[in-house]
């Protein structure tokens, strides 16, 4: 089975399909315990490395290049989870951290504005519609500028996912069932060269999140 | 059952999926060859049909009559497909052509120019600069298309479905996927599916009716049809003789299907 990653706008059910992937695939699901373990590694809080993964870079971060710090330390978070070539991840920018790795799949959801608003009135019953879509449009807009700022490449651009799946006629049993048949086909396969390569990948990951943390010492 | 429709850029393996495709579910297959048969019927070359559905629109021809004509005939070709409940449709604009009917799996199939450029080269012994060229003019054209046509792009995922990446997949793996999506309860064909077709089939039978025939090819009408009643909407110009309305209801009326007709035109007047 293969890593895979579920990138996704707010309220389009991301991590109810990865849940349904962990539990068919049989394989770890994890979302903000990366963030944990970034924070934990920098001695920061979660809510900061969230915040960092979240929001876009302003004038100062181009000058300090403070946010790659946390980019480092989640990336090498989210690295050592893959070293046994099998897990679900339903976090920030998965499809970035792990560009270029094999036996990576990564998906996208996408769904209309209309099924999100919906989705997060149905979580928070006190919110209008005009407020949640308010809402979406400003995660979406926080989101497409730190993926543009940070990798130069465009969230929604299709060429970055091996799957997208919109919501608006697919369900998410479906996409999951979509998903998992992708996921057993020979390309996706963690072969033992697939290990090794996650598993180096992992140790370069913490070297330079090693070389980082001792600098901030 | 199901509807597949296949969008993709030129040499992308669009064809290839569908002949997968048809062949693991047992569809029938239908490509570019609606062109054919719908230019046989409209008395006109394959290559100025095709040329209406590649080419974007001159600046003089954005309203064109002509277009509309040759649109709505393949959209009324490709109906009498589809009301089967099963078809792989790997032909243009099958996301457009379709739109909003149940039971339709809107696929897009996408590769890196590089990858298309070899299979350009391998195929047709074309030069690489040349291979080049040609993806991404007949690329740009049909992008022009479909912004001029239906105020969209054509890359965007929101008009499909379900959108795969032959980076690093393959046409088996995508033919996997698309055969399990189709397997499940949303696109299974029941008789309100049925049903949906069948309407779609006689509105675009009567729409073609009107596109054809000279009295009314000219006008921008929208037609709905439920159980053999058809509704005819849109603007119209106001004649003091009256005829437009008799002529839209008579042209309608001989439909085979139609039952009833109830026209909502908005009449305006020609000459104000």
């Amino acid at each position: 089975m293969p890593i895979i990653t579920i990138s996704r706008g707010t309220m389009s059910g991301g991590r109810a399909v990865a849940e349904c992937l962990a539990e068919r695939l049989h394989c770890p699901c994890v979302g903000r315990e990366v963030l944990q373990q970034a924070a934990e590694s920098l001695g920061a809080s979660e809510e900061t490395v969230r915040g960092k993964l979240q929001t876009p870079p302003g004038p100062w971060d181009t000058v300090t290049k403070e946010r790659h710090i946390y980019v480092v330390a989640v990336q090498a978070a989210l690295a050592g989870q893959c070293v046994t070539g099998t897990l679900v991840y339903h976090g920030l920018a998965g499809q970035l951290l792990l560009r270029g790795l094999p036996g990576v799949l990564r998906v996208r959801l996408i769904a209309p504005m209309a099924l999100r608003i919906q989705s997060l009135v149905g979580h928070h019953p006190h919110t209008s519609q005009e407020a949640a879509e308010r809402y979406i449009r400003k995660v979406d807009r926080q989101r497409r500028r730190w993926v543009r700022a940070m990798y130069g490449a465009e969230v929604g651009d299709t060429l970055l996912y091996d799957l997208t799946i919109n919501l608006r006629a697919i369900s998410l049993d479906t996409a999951c069932v979509m998903v998992t048949e992708m996921a057993q086909q020979p390309h996706y396969e963690v072969t033992d060269a697939v290990r090794a390569q996650l598993v180096a990948f992992a140790a370069t990951c913490r070297q330079r999140l090693d070389a980082i943390v001792a600098v901030r010492r | 059952m199901a509807i597949i429709s296949i969008c993709r850029g030129t040499k992308s393996g669009g064809q290839a999926l569908a002949e997968c495709l048809a062949e693991h579910l047992g569809y029938p297959i239908l490509g570019r060859e609606i062109l054919q048969v719908t230019a046989a019927d409209l008395g006109v070359s394959e290559q100025d049909l095709t040329r209406q559905f590649e080419r974007a629109p001159k600046l003089w021809d954005r309203q064109g009559a002509l277009r509309r004509v040759y649109v709505v005939a393949v959209q009324a070709a490709l109906a009498e497909h589809v009301v089967a409940g099963n078809l792989v449709y790997h032909g243009l604009a099958g996301q457009f052509l379709l739109r909003g009917l149940p039971a339709v799996l809107r696929t897009r199939l996408i590769a890196p120019v590089e990858l298309r450029v070899r299979v350009l080269m391998e195929t047709e012994g074309m030069a690489r600069d040349a291979a080049k060229r040609h993806i991404r003019d007949v690329d740009a054209a049909r992008a022009r298309w479909v912004k001029m046509m239906h105020g969209e792009r054509i890359e965007d995922p929101a008009l499909y479905d379900v959108v795969i990446n032959l980076t690093n997949g393959s046409i088996p793996a995508a033919c996997a996927v698309v055969t399990k999506a189709v397997q499940q309860p949303e696109f299974t064909v029941t008789n309100d599916v049925k049903t949906a077709l069948e309407n779609f089939r006689l509105a675009c039978r009567v729409k073609l009716a009107l596109v054809t025939a000279p009295d009314t090819r000219g006008l921008p009408l929208e037609v709905e049809a439920a159980s053999g009643v058809v509704e005819i909407s849109g603007s119209a110009p106001l004649l003091s003789s009256g005829e437009t309305g008799d002529r839209i209801a008579q042209i309608a009326r001989s439909v085979k299907g139609v039952r009833e007709m109830r026209l909502k035109v908005q009449w305006f007047d020609p000459y104000p």
